[in-house]
């Protein structure tokens, strides 16, 4: 069987052969997202089904496109839809695209999701950028990893998300006039809605909001030593004393309407590089 | 999850076909030391797990392995004497396959029981608590996997999984019978080992009353496959961190029995709504 590393590179090279300029970032494109591809410049869309050890998306929503191109004259790559833990992947599996992108020369992540955002100060339709993770799947992608050829093994986590990144993205809020909490971003496995019991622990926990995504790719991200952005629009508030069901159509319905807001800080970041 | 569908299916068939014009509106999940209510049941039908295709075989003490099919106060039943856990090795799906097999027959209720650990200081010994929410804390998820539509939602909210009307029913009955039984919140752990000290000060520090090995993989799938729960669980220890005995199986399971009692009013009480 081959190694990490040398998956990694089998990937890299169907990818080059298309022959696209060097990414210097890598965008994940979350829920409600899938339309950010008109944004991007000179567009070369790869499906991920010709990308070996890609694995095509099953989510609603997520297409299943590594998009090649320009955003603001910066070569970008862009994950159109990713896999996530409750369709069975595993963490290694969920992760491995980030690798595959820093193997293209990206050095900086920007990572998008939506969330259920348990900080009562947040509404439906806001930002938060994350300002820290909780990985609460119970996995890391980092298991087994022993012979540290894509990073170290004992990954630092003291600072996973760019403080620099994360300034200048609640600037770019400030001025396109939209709210951009920071919060603590906590990844579970799903694919249920918590109970009230498990927002309560979450809160009680000093986490801000709940997804099923993200911490992967994160924790990747850091073993390649990316810089690394995340953002996440709150789709539907979480309060355990008032609780209403939530509803995917619901959630996809208002991660679509925020998308332009994080439209607007991906743009402001990559033209900022 | 796309296998499922078959097996549920193939096990309906088996049970359909061991008891013919069986119209089960209730399924009853039996935990440890609560088997002793399935000989109340008027059986018209008695059926080892190894005569179903694809239940498991269950490993657990006290844990027997037969699916009892009947009348108890009137309502037509499916009772699991012994069920699966994931500390016995069996992955979540198998382990609640039953409960897919209970709503595909007609059921539009479960009721799920267990014993557990009571953390909550105010909780004795014997007493019952009425499950009001769970905290998943096995690390797992049954519903994990390409989702079947025809089974349930991709995304299933939890809101209320544990139907507020039976919680006040249960509590009534409770009353009425003149036992206590709390409402509270039940954290799921894989197990098998029991927790230490500081695992119990973690559980009630995270909004847990009682901890089990149980019942919140079956009721994720009963959440998704659109069914009413019922969650009772039987205090069988007590774990007080500060105060921490080590624990018996025998006497949990003895504890169990002496409570089954109190459990089986609140279950027959309920069963009495659902009589055909």
């Amino acid at each position: 069987m081959d190694t990490i590393s040398q998956q990694v590179e089998r990937a890299a090279a169907a990818i080059q052969a298309h022959g696209h300029p060097r990414p210097r970032v890598g965008i994940i494109l979350g829920t409600g997202l899938s339309d950010f591809a008109h944004e991007i410049e000179s567009l070369l869309e790869l499906p991920y089904d010709e990308i070996p050890g890609f694995v095509a998306p099953t989510a609603p929503t997520h297409r299943g496109l590594l998009i090649l191109g320009r955003i603001a004259g910066v070569p970008i790559v862009a994950m159109a839809g990713r896999c996530h833990g409750y369709e069975g992947h595993s963490a290694a599996q969920i992760a491995f695209p980030v690798r595959v992108l820093c193997e293209l020369g990206v050095k900086t992540m920007i990572i998008s999701n939506a969330c259920g955002g348990m900080n009562p100060d947040y509404r439906v339709g806001d930002l938060m950028l994350v300002e820290d993770q909780i990985n609460f799947t119970f996995a890391s992608p980092l298991v087994g990893m022993i012979d540290e050829s894509t990073g170290p093994h004992f990954t630092d986590m003291s600072a996973p998300f760019d403080r620099e990144l994360l300034d200048r993205a609640a600037a770019i809020a400030r001025r396109e006039d939209f709210v951009a909490h920071r919060g603590v971003y906590v990844g579970v496995l799903g694919p249920n809605y918590e109970t009230r019991a498990e927002y309560r622990m979450f809160r009680r926990l000093g986490t801000d909001a709940v997804g099923m995504s993200t911490v992967h790719e994160v924790i990747a991200a850091r073993q390649c030593g990316l810089c690394v952005l995340a953002l996440s629009v709150v789709t539907n508030e979480c309060r355990p004393e008032a609780l209403s069901g939530a509803k995917s159509s619901e959630v996809e319905h208002v991660a679509t309407t925020a998308a332009p807001k994080v439209r607007a800080i991906i743009r402001g970041i990559v033209a900022g590089l | 999850m796309l296998h499922l569908y078959d097996q549920i299916e193939a096990a309906a068939a088996a049970i359909r076909g061991q008891w013919p014009g069986g119209k089960p509106r209730v399924g009853i999940i039996l935990g440890t030391g609560i088997g002793p209510l399935a000989e109340k049941i008027e059986v018209e039908a008695s059926i080892d797990y190894a005569a179903i295709p694809h239940f498991l075989k269950p490993t657990a003490t006290g844990h027997k392995g037969r699916l009892v099919c009947g009348k108890l106060n009137g309502a037509s039943v499916m009772a699991m004497e012994g069920r699966f856990h994931a500390y016995e090795g069996y992955p979540l799906d198998a382990i609640t396959l039953p409960v897919r097999v209970m709503k595909a027959l007609g059921c539009e209720l479960l009721i799920v029981t267990n014993a557990c650990g009571g953390m909550n200081p105010n909780f004795a010994c014997g007493d019952i608590m009425v499950i009001d929410d769970h905290i998943n804390l096995m690390g797992s998820n049954p519903l994990v996997g390409i989702n079947d539509d025809r089974l349930g939602p991709r995304f299933p909210d939890m809101a209320r999984p544990y139907d507020p009307e039976l919680i006040d029913r249960a509590q009534a009955i409770a009353r009425r019978e003149d036992f206590p039984a709390h409402k509270g919140v039940f954290v799921a752990v894989q197990g098998p080992n029991l927790e230490t000290r500081a695992e119990y000060r973690f559980l009630r520090l995270i909004g847990a009353d009682a901890v089990g090995m149980s019942t919140v993989p079956e009721v994720l799938v009963a959440v998704h496959a659109g069914l009413r729960i019922l969650g009772l669980s039987i205090v069988t220890d007590v774990c007080f961190p500060d105060a921490l005995k080590p624990v018996d199986v025998a006497e949990i399971i003895a504890t169990a029995n002496e409570a089954e009692p109190k459990l089986r009013k609140i279950i027959l009480g309920i069963l009495a709504d659902f009589a055909t």
